[in-house]
């Protein structure tokens, strides 16, 4: 045997064992852009990194960054379809949606139901490991904002899915509550608890989150963007808003409103209307803006979501103009002045009527709002105006409040209950024009959709005042029924 | 090893003193020709110890003992002679080699002679995708082999062809095979991430391929193990041989058309028809109706978009290569550059190419390679084609821009300027909204779609034979893939007008190395002849890739991600690996090359699957019985009928996981943003008892030759169950889970049979013809799925779902809503509902009636998607080709059609093309339903209906057969005669013109039923949807040799 041979003979054998014990390594890879759920609750970092990847997904896909505001909204009367195009919501605008309509009914759902189990796994990995790492104060901060967007997201749902709590007093099929983690296969079949059954798992949710997230935060960004005390009492009063619970209104807002003008909250995080309109559009982190969906050049609200793309036509903002405003909505409601400074949102183009309060072209940044402290105020003032037997002043010098900001000219005086819930309703239409809000303020009401161009109104008794059930659901989920 | 070496000293010494005391010498002299008498140079002449090799001239001149009486030549393809000393000059003659005894067929990690050979392999010769207007071999593949269905799914350039050998192996992973080239698995697929199509197999210049070998059952596959339930494809590229330096010129150019695309309305019948359809809708009014407008010559302006938007594309092709080398070096070199144009304007593929294989014997003991292949390939496009898989429903695609284009605007408004209203093209004289949607002018002059891809197939191999019975062989390859993508969309472009321009550019990196080492045992002792393989390897693959994406650009100057813009944001970004590990072995053994027995076992591990379940074991035996060498047979009557007969079979397992994600079994946390700050979401549920999907196959079939092989024969029956298939298995929505899992679940098979039958027909001294035709009958049917799942719907570009999977169906069946024509009386379009009744359909309804209508007048639930059977297949069952070679004298045409029988075609652009928005429609329309008593296919137009006609969702009027028969390469060539050759001062010369799809003959309307809108998608063959048309090519090339 040559020199050569050796040498090769050698060469080959070591190769040979130093692979093997690289072999195993290489086997079982650890990907270096991801973290694996062995160790993602290792650290304080990555656990709130967790309660940030709920917050994110109940902004992305079409909840909170877009879609669950232009649902609410095309299901009033006050936008009008131009682009017939299913992608952008022309189904749920006609009332039509169908079990397998991809982009209004399925993804809705899904993406909710994303966002609570991943609140779920959050809560699971938190008591098994994350506590621990973190110290129970601040586990108990994170778990109270996850418990709360589960109750977001759970809210979402049932504005959409679900008959009225009016209906019926919450007596009618809800959602199937989940409340365990879910990481792998498994039988997932679950039947749907009640309406009620829904809204107690939210409150109960909230109650927690109330007591447990943080009073306020570092910075107004973070006031903004994450769930603090006064996040979660105004989101309630929304909830009991919905259940039409007027005291319980009463109660929580309360804890935030001030019992005078100019109203703002107590304590917390001093939320009140800016001076200005038009400020919470351009500086988005305001005190007036309680919750508020962040996005950036590098966190963009992906295609077709944003708000501005739906609202705002190419002359504009370069959008796509989807939706432009009724003619005959509530733009033309002749106690709503022009110097209202509110109008300055409604501009027109190509003979129509747009609603530019989201004005950022392309890439569509504007932060979509959720909450608004001018909301909190007209939930407390329609919620004492129902309790009261004639008319509630402190209900119409909350509403006033709204309107003289923008309208200085106009002082409400009602000279009946009746009177004031309606201008109450009709400011809210005005206020959170676009802000995602008709559909469900006609729901809760029981109202009828109305009838809009070539669309008939829907009576509350109609099977399609609520959207169906997503055919996938029904498919998989064998205890599950449709609506 | 001391005693041999002892042995082969005394061996040594004997001969020295025996050839020093012995030592009388004389003088041998002589020629060496082939039966033609054209001197054969190189060839080596022996002479027990003392040798040497022929001149230029086929002369030698030897000096050999005086004793010596035979001399020995050999040639590489000539049979080795030996033959009596006589009188100097000799005239030696060697005979062309047997090649029934020479032909080789690759197998994993080695050959082996095909007459010993008990798989089931077909064997395709480099020649066959050689100088054909392709811009990688895989696409002259089809009709080459039986049993292998080879389509190309559109015109676009470089896209993969999609290949399936016996059939769809597989419902969510990868159909197509693996692919070894030179002894290493490659990459397959499409590695661009732009518009532009750019498949890895397009690296290799076909001119380079000395062979392709496609190994379809278990006994040929299972050295591949986990790898090989699609087939593998050997690719073998050149080697040099003993002699001098031959020097090789080939060279053509060509030019590419469509063809047969469908005949579209002009700018007057788009006018009137869209004004009767607008009346039909009561729409009509005088500021709402289409015009024609005059253009600059003052006449009504008329554009054929078919003209802007295709063209005549021109091709070229150089390649020059030498090869040659001595007894103990051997070499091929060559460099190859080609150009070609496709039919879609701007749609370009340019490669340069170097390729470079060595081989050294060192000693008698050690030898050693390398092989270096450097590509540089450029895949250039301007926009979106609409044709490659989701593609098909891009507003700015090409396939579908000419068809829906009113053909009364022009690209151009008069002044010359860009006909445009924001991102859409503008109306002109049109009292409409709208007409079209992007004018294809601006993204040709203006956007890019581009990626660049440089690859290096590289590899070294040392080779060690301590015994003349082993061989041990340790090799080590690189296949780097680097790919440059880049967009440019301007902001006059419809895709950058949203963002005032695009511009994005990503790199990606994919490496691989595979080790291999393997020890070779082989050895006859009387009639037995037994042969083993024991090997180890190993294989990484790396993938790297990062970019920049940027919007909103500061000034229009700038066209590239390197200028000013307003948005920096990440593109491409992407790192992953996977590892393969592999033990595996095989033997041989025959008795008298009489009886054959194979085996071959591999165990793979792979980190892609789940923890629980790396590890995998694949086999496959075949066996196989020359009846033909028995006695009994010799004498019988079949005897003298054949003049071969084998009988073989085989059985295995073989697996897949081509195409699984690198981490699909690990459950993962994946960061984002929210409000600036990073994210830590529950992104990938994982599962770890992740898997292979399992194929088991079983393969008989007998191999004769009759007329002393004049007519050979292949037959065989196959059946290949394929278990634990892994599906996305979705839960339900509200489990909340982050995706569906991937599951080892559900399972299919394919079943048929296959044929080659070779011929020579006629066998004359100036004419011959040499005729052979395959075939494959393939039965394919899902047996099961998940519980839960009843049947997968697959959606072509994430919209239309027309392709259905269920148990007992084969993969992809038709899934269409059924109608029942037109009615007479009214023109409205009648559907067919679920329930199997009758619905009539008018998108206006006047006041009183309802859109849909029974029969008899009440209103009828919408009917739509729901409504949908399963309508038809979408797999051939009857695939093949007829390849036919004919000589005369110097003349040779070779002539190769190829069919595919017994499926569907949805041709869902034909929704589009009678689809009654502003969209343009073809001819068809003109037979529209117009008063009452018309019958016809076509409803009443009203303007506006995308229902009736299929756009909405489909329908079965656009089911089409696809069988077809087509002329798919046709080649006219002379060879220059020796004579004026020589008188050139070069050995051969060829010329040829060729022609690729020259003829098709199907009833399908569509331009050509091969097209596929979804590539290589397992579950969504047949669909054509707004695909651009293949090109017909003609060439005309030369081959000059040295």
């Amino acid at each position: 045997m040559n020199k050569l041979n050796k040498i090769l003979i050698a060469t080959g054998l070591a190769g040979l064992s130093l692979t093997s014990c690289k072999r195993d390594v290489d086997l079982f890879p650890a990907p270096t852009n991801t973290i694996s759920d062995l160790t993602a609750y290792d650290t304080r970092d990555r656990i709130e990194g967790n309660v940030r990847s709920i917050y994110a997904s109940i902004k992305n896909s079409g909840m909170y960054g877009g879609r669950y505001q232009i649902f609410n909204d095309i299901r009033g009367g006050d936008f009008n379809n131009e682009r017939t195009n299913v992608v952008t919501g022309f189904d749920v605008w006609q009332y039509t949606p169908t079990n397998n309509s991809t982009n209004s009914v399925q993804n809705h759902w899904s993406q909710a139901y994303y966002v609570i189990n991943l609140a779920n796994v959050f809560l699971d990995g938190m008591s098994k490991k994350g506590t621990a790492v973190v110290g129970q104060t601040l586990s108990n901060n994170f778990i109270a904002e996850a418990r709360f967007l589960r109750a977001m997201s759970y809210y979402s749902l049932l504005q959409f899915y679900c008959r009225p709590f009016a209906d019926g007093n919450g007596s009618k099929p809800g959602v199937p509550l989940r409340l365990t983690p879910n990481t792998g296969s498994g039988n997932y079949a679950l039947a749907r608890a009640t309406v009620a059954q829904v809204y107690a798992q939210i409150l109960e949710d909230l109650n927690f989150a109330e007591t447990n997230v943080p009073l306020s935060y570092a910075n107004a960004t973070l006031n903004t963007t994450r769930a603090h005390r006064n996040t979660v009492i105004a989101f309630k009063t929304r909830v009991y808003l919905s259940m039409g619970q007027w005291n319980n209104v009463i109660t929580e807002a309360n804890k935030i409103v001030s019992a005078n003008a100019p109203f703002a909250a107590a304590s917390g995080v001093v939320h009140t209307m800016q001076a200005n309109v038009r400020t919470p559009y351009t500086n988005f982190t305001t005190t007036e803006s309680i919750l508020s969906m962040p996005f950036a050049a590098n966190e963009q609200p992906g295609t077709q979501n944003q708000l501005g793309f739906y609202y705002g036509p190419a002359a504009l903002n370069g959008g796509s103009g989807e939706y432009s405003l009724i003619g005959t909505g509530i733009i033309a409601d002749a106690n709503w002045k022009a110097t209202d400074a509110r109008r300055g949102f409604i501009q027109t183009s190509g003979g129509k009527s747009w609603l530019m309060k989201y004005t950022i072209p392309s890439t569509f940044i504007d932060w979509a709002p959720v909450i608004r402290y001018p909301e909190v105020m007209l939930n407390l003032a329609e919620a004492l105006a129902e309790t009261a037997t004639g008319v509630d002043a402190r209900a119409v010098a909350l509403l006033n409040a709204v309107r003289q900001r923008s309208d200085a000219t106009t002082t409400f005086a009602p000279t009946t209950k009746a009177e004031l819930i309606s201008l109450i309703l009709n400011e809210r239409r005005i206020e959170l024009l676009g802000e995602g809000f008709a559909g469900a303020d006609l729901t809760r009401r029981l109202q009828p959709l109305p009838a809009k161009a070539s669309v008939a109104s829907v009576p509350s008794t109609s099977q399609q005042y609520i959207w169906p059930i997503p055919a996938n659901e029904l498919l998989l989920n064998p205890l599950m029924t449709d609506n | 090893m001391y005693m041999r070496r002892l042995l082969t000293l005394m061996v040594s010494m004997l001969l020295f003193f025996a050839s020093s005391v012995f030592a009388q010498n004389k003088t041998v002299t002589g020629k060496v020709t082939d039966e033609k008498g054209v001197p054969v140079a190189g060839a080596s002449v022996q002479a027990g110890k003392v040798g040497t090799t022929t001149g230029a001239d086929g002369t030698f001149t030897l000096s050999v003992p005086a004793n010596t009486k035979q001399l020995r030549v050999t040639y590489v393809g000539f049979e080795s002679t030996s033959v009596s000393i006589g009188t100097s000059p000799m005239s030696i003659v060697l005979a062309s080699e047997d090649k029934s005894l020479s032909e080789v067929v690759v197998v994993g990690y080695g050959t082996q002679r095909k007459k010993d050979y008990t798989g089931n392999t077909a064997s395709i010769k480099g020649s066959a995708v050689a100088n054909r207007p392709v811009q990688s071999f895989d696409q002259a593949l089809g009709g080459r082999a039986a049993g292998v269905q080879v389509n190309i799914p559109s015109g676009v350039l470089n896209a993969a062809p999609v290949i399936r050998v016996r059939g769809i192996n597989s419902l969510s992973l990868s159909s197509v095979p693996l692919f070894v080239i030179d002894g290493v698995p490659t990459f397959t697929g499409d590695f661009s991430g732009t518009n532009a199509a750019a498949n890895p197999l397009a690296a290799i210049n076909p001119n380079d391929i000395e062979s392709i070998d496609i190994a379809k059952d278990a006994a040929a596959t299972a050295i591949y193990g986990s790898r090989a339930a699609n087939g593998v494809v050997f690719v073998t590229t050149k080697k040099g041989s003993r002699g001098k330096a031959k020097v090789s010129y080939d060279g053509w150019i060509g030019w590419n058309q469509p063809f047969g695309l469908p005949k579209l309305l002009d700018a007057f019948q788009y006018t009137e028809l869209k004004n009767e359809a607008l009346r039909n809708a009561n729409a009509f009014s005088a500021t709402n109706q289409f015009r024609l407008t005059n253009g600059p010559d003052g006449q009504p302006i008329n554009t054929d978009w078919y003209d802007v938007v295709y063209r005549t594309g021109m091709m070229h092709n150089n390649a020059v290569s030498v090869s040659g080398g001595n007894e103990s070096t051997q070499y091929y070199m060559s460099v190859g550059y080609t150009e070609q144009e496709g039919i879609l304007r701007r749609n370009d593929f340019k490669r340069l190419g170097i390729l470079m294989n060595v081989d050294h014997k060192a000693n008698k003991y050690i030898s050693m390679g390398a092989k270096l292949q450097y590509t540089n390939s450029m895949n250039l496009a301007s926009q979106s084609s609409g044709s490659l898989p989701g593609e098909a429903f891009n507003t700015t695609g090409l396939g579908r821009v000419p068809m829906i284009t009113a053909p009364n605007v022009a690209p151009y408004n008069n002044d010359g300027t860009y006909n445009l209203a924001g991102n859409l093209i503008g109306v002109m004289g049109n009292l409409v909204g709208q007409v079209g949607f992007s004018n294809p002018v601006v993204g040709f002059d203006l956007n890019r779609s581009n990626s660049e891809i440089n690859q290096m197939q590289s590899n070294l191999y040392i080779q060690a034979k301590p015994f003349e019975f082993l061989t041990l062989k340790s090799t080590y390859a690189l296949d780097y893939v680097y790919v440059d993508n880049e967009l440019y969309q301007h902001p006059l472009s419809n895709e950058g007008f949203s963002t005032n321009g695009f511009a994005q550019s990503w790199y990606n990196k994919t490496k691989r190395w595979v080790w291999t080492n393997t020890a070779q045992f082989s050895k006859s002792f009387k009639k037995h002849n037994v042969s083993a393989l024991i090997g180890v390897e190993q294989q990484k693959t790396e993938f790297i890739g990062f970019g920049l994406s940027r919007q909103n650009v500061n000034d229009p100057a700038f066209t590239n991600i390197q200028g000013g813009w307003t948005t920096p944001n990440t593109a491409g970004l992407g790192i992953s690996d996977n590892y393969l590990y592999s033990e595996f072995a095989s033997a041989n053994y025959n008795f008298d090359r009489k009886y054959f027995i194979a085996a071959n076992i591999r165990r793979d591990g792979a980190s892609q699957l789940g923890a629980n379940s790396k590890f995998g074991t694949f086999y496959g035996i075949s066996g196989g019985w020359e009846i033909s060498e028995e006695n009994f047979w010799k004498q019988s009557f079949f005897g003298k009928t054949f003049s071969s007969f084998k009988i073989r079979g085989s059985y295995g397992k073989v697996g897949n996981i081509s195409g699984l994600g690198n981490y699909a079994s690990l459950s993962q946390f994946t960061s984002g943003l929210y409000g600036g700050a990073g994210t830590v979401a529950f992104a990938q549920a994982g599962n770890n008892n992740l898997g292979w999907e399992t194929s088991t196959k079983t393969d008989f079939g007998v191999n004769f030759g009759v007329l002393n092989n004049r007519i050979t024969a292949e037959l065989a029956y196959y059946k290949n169950n394929v278990n634990g298939l892994i599906l996305n298995v979705p839960q339900p929505p509200s489990a909340g889970l982050p995706n569906a899992i991937a599951t080892n679940i559900g399972s299919l098979y394919n079943e048929g049979f296959e044929y080659l039958i070779s011929a020579d027909v006629v066998r004359g001294k100036n004419f011959t013809w040499r005729a052979s035709i395959n075939g494959a009958y393939n039965h394919n049917e899902v047996t099961s799925l998940a519980p839960g799942i009843t049947q997968i719907l697959t959606a072509t570009s994430g919209l239309e779902s027309v392709n259905i999977t269920r148990p007992g169906y084969s993969i992809g069946q038709l899934f269409v809503t059924r109608t029942a024509g037109v009615d007479p009386a009214t023109g409205r379009r009648i559907f067919v509902n679920g329930a199997g009744r009758q619905v009539f359909f008018q998108h206006v309804a006047p006041a009183g009636q309802a859109r849909f209508m029974f029969a008899d007048g009440t209103t009828a639930p919408a009917v739509g998607s729901q409504d949908a059977v399963v309508y038809g297949n979408t797999i051939p069952r009857w695939t093949g080709g007829f390849d036919n070679t004919f000589r005369y004298k110097q003349f040779e045409l070779n002539v190769l059609f190829t069919y595919q029988l017994g499926y569907n075609i949805y041709f869902g652009s034909n929704a589009g093309l009678r689809d009654q928005r502003f969209w343009n429609n073809s001819t068809d329309v003109l037979a529209r339903w117009q008063k009452a008593g018309d019958v016809t296919e076509i409803p009443r137009l009203i303007f506006g209906d995308n229902i009736s006609n299929g756009s909405s969702f489909p329908l079965d009027v656009n089911v089409f057969n696809g069988n077809f028969l087509k002329l798919r390469g046709m080649t006219f060539a002379y060879n220059l005669p020796a004579k004026y050759a020589d008188k050139l001062k070069i050995s051969t010369a060829r010329f040829y013109v060729a022609g690729n799809n020259l003829a098709i003959f199907s009833k399908y309307p569509g331009p050509d039923p091969e097209v596929s809108s979804n590539g290589n998608t397992p579950g969504a063959p047949g669909v054509d949807r707004n695909t651009i048309a293949n090109a017909r090519s003609i060439t005309v090339g030369l081959n000059i040799g040295f």
